[in-house]
């Protein structure tokens, strides 16, 4: 990039000088109180109808429908929320959704950074091709194989869901692509060097020193991978055909699709579903977007 | 390099290319074979050379479904793109408080089930008792739109909710992009004298253009193969005016049965989306940005 041949200390002494405008708030307050009005205009925009969908697994059935909508329910009930969990195999769903999930995600950020290291510290014959391969791959929309992906688990065998839902998406360009990027920029070559002069094998480097300087991007994936399988719809909903091994979204979706359309019983479902996929993005939301953009921007 | 380590990186990548090539390769070469056949799952597969391919072209659902994933792929270059760009710059304001508390909360909808999400927006633009119609009765006076259930404005409501769903998503993406542009560049333009909105085309982009080429294809791989959103909000309704391609290859294949016919809709899409890679890779240059 083309900062670095800007002399150290201009650079510092610049930066200084930015930071002094900024604690001045800019040569503009209205401005500057017109950027806030709109950024806080968003966040209602954003929050709006999440607190919308939570407000209104609290309603009874003839409220959710009702005009003028009640922004807050009255009567409160907690009725949706009991009846889903007795006339529906609510936690199963819970289980089966997040155990796969879990698998595919230990699994997914094994390979990807075993992959990655591969491709950023490694030279070898045909990489730079093997490579565009991996990165093209991308582009394969899923439903292009959608039918005959179904018909060769299926033929193979594989269609047991916790075969189906996890194997085929467990080294995902995407994350490979990820993972390279940021082993690139942040694993010194010449520490794999010494270790290799110590006699450390090639795998034990990998485990012992590489993955521990891959945490954020380890994050990043890992969230991203969890959300991923965590919420996909499309590929359980061709193959999974028992409802005992119904994953969340599958068993929201079919209630759904049912006669009379449950919106009270599916909004409590769909507000407790979420509730995982938001622990795991904020235990891990700050590795989250300094990994996830790690590879983009510099590329 | 050692003998020892020679064969080692290939281990490294190989668990990649093994499922590249067994569940990728592999189901590409069947669905071009399972095109040219009618077949309903069971039995053997029967043999109709290009029938498959002239019915998808007689069929107008197929056509809609081409039509409406074109209008999806365009609205989210057109709208979405922009609106993320726009946000990032906003949250890129020098000095900005809160400036993560923003990005996390814009980012939040990425987290959510598409179920919820469809389910929400269900309730919002439902045409008699949705909020959003109850908002324009008290503003304006007026709520008549059947959002829902016009073919034009269910896809209008379906593009709405593509944008509140991705656009803090590729936020984040323009927004380290933005970060990572040197501050003295822009007091350098400011010094000779170049405004605000100069500034943002002689600065910002040229030195965003890696982000952009990323977030542009990404975003047209994605919106190309739009299957959820449709599906839960509308079921491709009313009639059949909002189904995707994903959409119709899902239907035909799995609600209809017919598997050769869905394989062949498969094959199309391919085609479309391999051009569309191209000529998005001869635009924005990607793939020689690599190096």
């Amino acid at each position: 990039m083309s900062q670095s041949t800007t002399q150290p200390e201009t650079r510092r002494q610049r930066r200084g000088r930015s930071r002094q405008r900024a604690i001045k708030p800019g040569s503009n307050p209205l401005g500057r109180s017109l950027l806030y009005v709109v950024l806080a205009g968003l966040v209602v925009v954003y929050v709006g109808p999440m607190l919308w969908a939570v407000s209104s697994s609290f309603k009874v059935r003839g409220d959710i429908f009702s005009f003028p909508p009640q922004l807050i329910p009255d009567p409160v009930t907690l009725e949706n929320y009991a009846t889903l969990l007795e006339t529906q195999p609510f936690w199963r769903w819970m289980i089966m959704s997040s155990s796969v999930a879990l698998i595919a995600t230990i699994a997914t950020v094994f390979f990807c950074s075993l992959a990655g290291f591969g491709f950023a510290k490694y030279d070898f014959k045909g990489k730079n091709v093997l490579f565009y391969t991996m990165f093209s791959s991308m582009a394969l929309p899923f439903a292009v194989i959608l039918v005959p992906l179904f018909v060769l688990v299926s033929i193979m065998g594989l269609s047991h869901p916790f075969i189906a839902l996890i194997v085929p998406w467990v080294a995902p360009a995407f994350g490979i692509f990820m993972m390279r990027q940021y082993t690139e920029q942040s694993v010194p070559s010449e520490l794999l060097d010494a270790a290799r002069i110590d006699g450390c094998g090639e795998f034990k480097i990998f485990l012992s020193i590489v993955f521990p300087l891959l945490k954020p991007a380890v994050g990043a994936l890992g969230v991203w991978s969890f959300l991923n399988s965590y919420n996909n719809l499309l590929w359980p909903l061709v193959i999974v055909a028992e409802p005992q091994f119904y994953t969340m979204p599958l068993g929201l979706q079919t209630l759904f699709a049912a006669e009379g359309r449950q919106y009270d019983l599916v909004m409590a479902g769909a507000v407790l579903a979420t509730v995982p996929a938001l622990i795991v993005f904020f235990l891990l939301r700050k590795h989250m977007v300094s990994g996830l953009t790690a590879g983009a921007v510099k590329s | 390099m050692t003998s020892r380590t020679r064969w080692t990186p290939y281990v490294f990548i190989s668990p990649f290319f093994i499922l590249f090539f067994v569940f990728m390769i592999v189901p590409v070469g069947a669905g071009a074979y399972l095109s040219l056949t009618e077949w309903a799952g069971l039995g053997t597969p029967e043999f109709i050379g290009l029938d498959n391919y002239r019915r998808l072209m007689d069929d107008p659902v197929f056509g809609i479904s081409l039509f409406n994933t074109g209008f999806y792929t365009l609205c989210a270059l057109l709208i979405v793109f922009p609106a993320a760009l726009l946000m990032a710059v906003a949250l890129n304001a020098r000095g900005l408080k809160l400036r993560d508390f923003f990005r996390m909360i814009y980012f939040m909808p990425v987290v959510l089930s598409p179920i919820i999400i469809a389910l929400i927006f269900g309730l919002i633009f439902d045409g008699e008792y949705g909020l959003f119609n109850a908002i324009l009765q008290a503003l304006f006076g007026y709520a008549g739109i059947n959002w829902l259930t016009d073919p034009l404005w269910a896809r209008v409501v379906v593009v709405i909710l593509v944008l509140w769903r991705w656009t803090g998503f590729l936020t984040i993406f323009f927004l380290a992009g933005l970060q990572g542009i040197p501050r003295e560049l822009y007091e350098s333009a400011e010094i000779d004298g170049a405004g605000p909105l100069r500034r943002f085309f002689s600065v910002t982009m040229p030195q965003l253009r890696p982000v952009t080429a990323f977030i542009a294809v990404t975003m047209l791989f994605n919106t190309a193969q739009i299957f959820e959103e449709p599906f839960l909000l509308t079921e491709g309704g009313p009639g059949q005016s909002t189904v995707s391609i994903a959409m119709f290859i899902y239907r035909a294949g799995f609600e209809q049965q017919e598997l050769g016919y869905a394989a062949a809709a498969g094959v199309m899409m391919f085609i479309i989306v391999f051009v569309l890679g191209l000529a998005a890779a001869r635009v924005f240059g990607v793939g020689r940005s690599n190096q």
